[in-house]
């Protein structure tokens, strides 16, 4: 049966250290100034006055409903027979109507290719040899779990019978595979 | 770059710049010059050579600008050498693709048509001799060509809306009514380029009664266009939450509201339809009136195309 690959990231667990980030970028050799995944720390403000943090990872979503894949005239934007959304460089035109469409900014244009880049769960190196994704694996608190959602058994799948979870901007339809475990504190902004 | 995670210059959300301001501008016209163009010749007493200014100038402008537009259309690709890519490999589902094909249509229809009105000028006493034949296909299948040319001419004005409206991720753009904005718009510049370019190159051919009745045409295309203007404002409104923040911004913040509000309804909408109303019958029919206001009309589509692009990527909500 086809994988249908998901992650969570833990709102709780992470600490915003940029591990995942850094990770990302060595094991897919990503130029300088760009990135495919960041973490933003935010600082939060609760009603009773006292402080926190919340945590953004800013990478692609993996939507099932794909913004970027439909608008795409060469098919170049595609979804893989595992739910992972990619760009094949040999159909890309540039005219980035893929990296306009996706709500949620998870695009940039690749300094050599000048072909729209983004996060891949690291399909084309990690994932082929059976390793799970970079970011995943560097993680020190383990916050980020990734698997396959059409294996009842996998650990994703344990973690989203257990944990409460949302997706952001799920009101545009796009139903993104990236599971957040919001923050135990203060509300959600989605 | 002063936060841990790095530079965050990749997520500017304006992703499309200028020439695609531009190529919209030109697809709307070229599709509004040729539907003008059509619309006079099909009256009665226009329809037999020699043919009025307006029909020439319909006829060199529509190709011309369509050429030019995806020209820019073309080198603004980050990967222009692979434009070829486009042709051969389609998603019907992407308003892109759709585009595409209408464009594939159009073009050649639009040269048909070209070659039918200078049939003189270009096969006959002209260097395409070898093309006659074109010319008299398009002469001897006229009304069938120009029918079909006119559904063409109206996809591609309105395909330039469904383009942008078919993101969801800027809200400003997001709305049913842009390609009926961007079609109204269309015709309207492409009346007005009409009208400039028949007045100034083919002056004895261009009729003063086509003149006026294109010009009138003209005034209740821009009442159509506020309208639809103001219903995309008031829909974004009534949407609420960050569609209606995002409509509330892009009314009144910075530059691009003072172009909204001066160029796009001012200059482009309010004082064509002012001057109409206000100017004596005699003045307003002149000739130097006429090329002014249409040139008033151009500069505010121009600015209009400009304005939902830039304020539609940058007002996100
Ligand atoms: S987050 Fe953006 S790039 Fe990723 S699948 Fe969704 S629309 Fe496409
Ligand atoms: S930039 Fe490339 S991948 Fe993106 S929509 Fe255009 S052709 Fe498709």
């Amino acid at each position: 049966m086809a994988k249908k690959y998901a992650m969570v990231h833990d709102n709780n667990l992470c600490i915003g250290c940029q591990a995942c980030n850094v990770a990302c970028r060595s094991e897919n050799k990503i130029p300088e100034s760009v990135y495919r995944l960041q973490v933003w720390v935010k600082q939060e403000e609760y009603p009773n006055g006292s402080l926190g943090y919340e945590y953004h990872r800013q990478s692609c979503v993996h939507c099932e409903n794909t913004p970027c894949v439909s608008v795409c005239p060469t098919k170049a934007s595609h979804v893989n027979e595992d739910g992972i959304v990619l760009v094949d460089n040999d159909l890309c035109v540039g005219c980035l109507y893929c990296v306009a469409a996706c709500p949620y900014q998870a695009r940039y244009v690749h300094p050599v290719t000048k072909a729209p880049d983004k996060c891949t769960f690291c399909h084309e190196s990690r994932l082929s040899r059976g390793e799970e994704p970079a970011c995943v694996t560097v993680c020190p608190t383990e916050a980020l779990v990734f698997g396959d959602l059409n294996d009842p058994k996998s650990k994703i799948n344990k973690v989203l019978s257990e944990r409460v979870t949302y997706r952001q901007k799920e009101r545009l339809g796009t139903q993104p595979k990236m599971y957040i475990v919001p923050n135990h504190k203060g509300g959600i902004n989605s | 770059m002063n936060q841990i995670w790095g530079s965050m210059e990749q997520y500017n959300t304006v992703v499309w710049h200028w020439p695609i301001a531009v190529y919209l501008f030109l697809a709307g016209l070229s599709a509004g010059a040729i539907i003008s163009a059509i619309v006079v010749k099909w009256m009665k007493g226009n329809d037999v050579s020699p043919w009025d200014g307006i029909i020439k100038a319909g006829a060199i402008l529509a190709p011309v600008t369509i050429g030019a537009g995806l020209c820019l259309l073309i080198f603004d690709l980050t990967r222009p050498l692979m434009f070829w890519k486009l042709l051969i490999h389609y998603n019907f589902g992407s308003v892109m693709t759709i585009g595409v094909l209408a464009l594939f249509a159009y073009m050649p229809v639009s040269i048909l048509f070209l070659f039918g009105v200078f049939k003189k000028e270009l096969a006959v006493d002209g260097p395409f001799k070898f093309l006659a034949p074109i010319a008299d296909l398009a002469l001897n299948y006229g009304k069938a060509l120009e029918a079909i040319t006119l559904v063409l001419a109206v996809g591609v004005g309105a395909y330039t809306g469904f383009l942008l409206s078919a993101m969801n991720s800027y809200p400003l753009l997001n709305t049913p009514v842009l390609p009926a904005l961007f079609l109204a718009s269309g015709v309207s510049a492409g009346i007005s380029a009409n009208l400039v370019v028949g007045l100034l190159f083919f002056t004895h051919s261009t009729k003063d009664a086509n003149v006026s009745y294109l010009h009138g045409l003209d005034v209740k295309v821009i009442f159509a266009e506020l309208f639809f203007i103001f219903i995309l404002f008031v829909g974004m409104m009534y949407q609420g939450g960050a569609t209606a923040h995002a409509g509330a911004a892009a009314l009144g913040t910075g530059g691009l509201s003072t172009l909204l509000w001066v160029g796009v309804i001012g200059l482009g909408l309010l004082l064509p339809i002012g001057l109409n109303f206000a100017l004596p019958h005699g003045v307003k029919h002149s000739h130097a009136f006429v090329i002014f206001n249409a040139l008033i009309v151009l500069v505010g589509v121009l600015a209009l195309r400009y304005y939902m692009l830039y304020a539609g990527q940058t007002f996100v909500g």
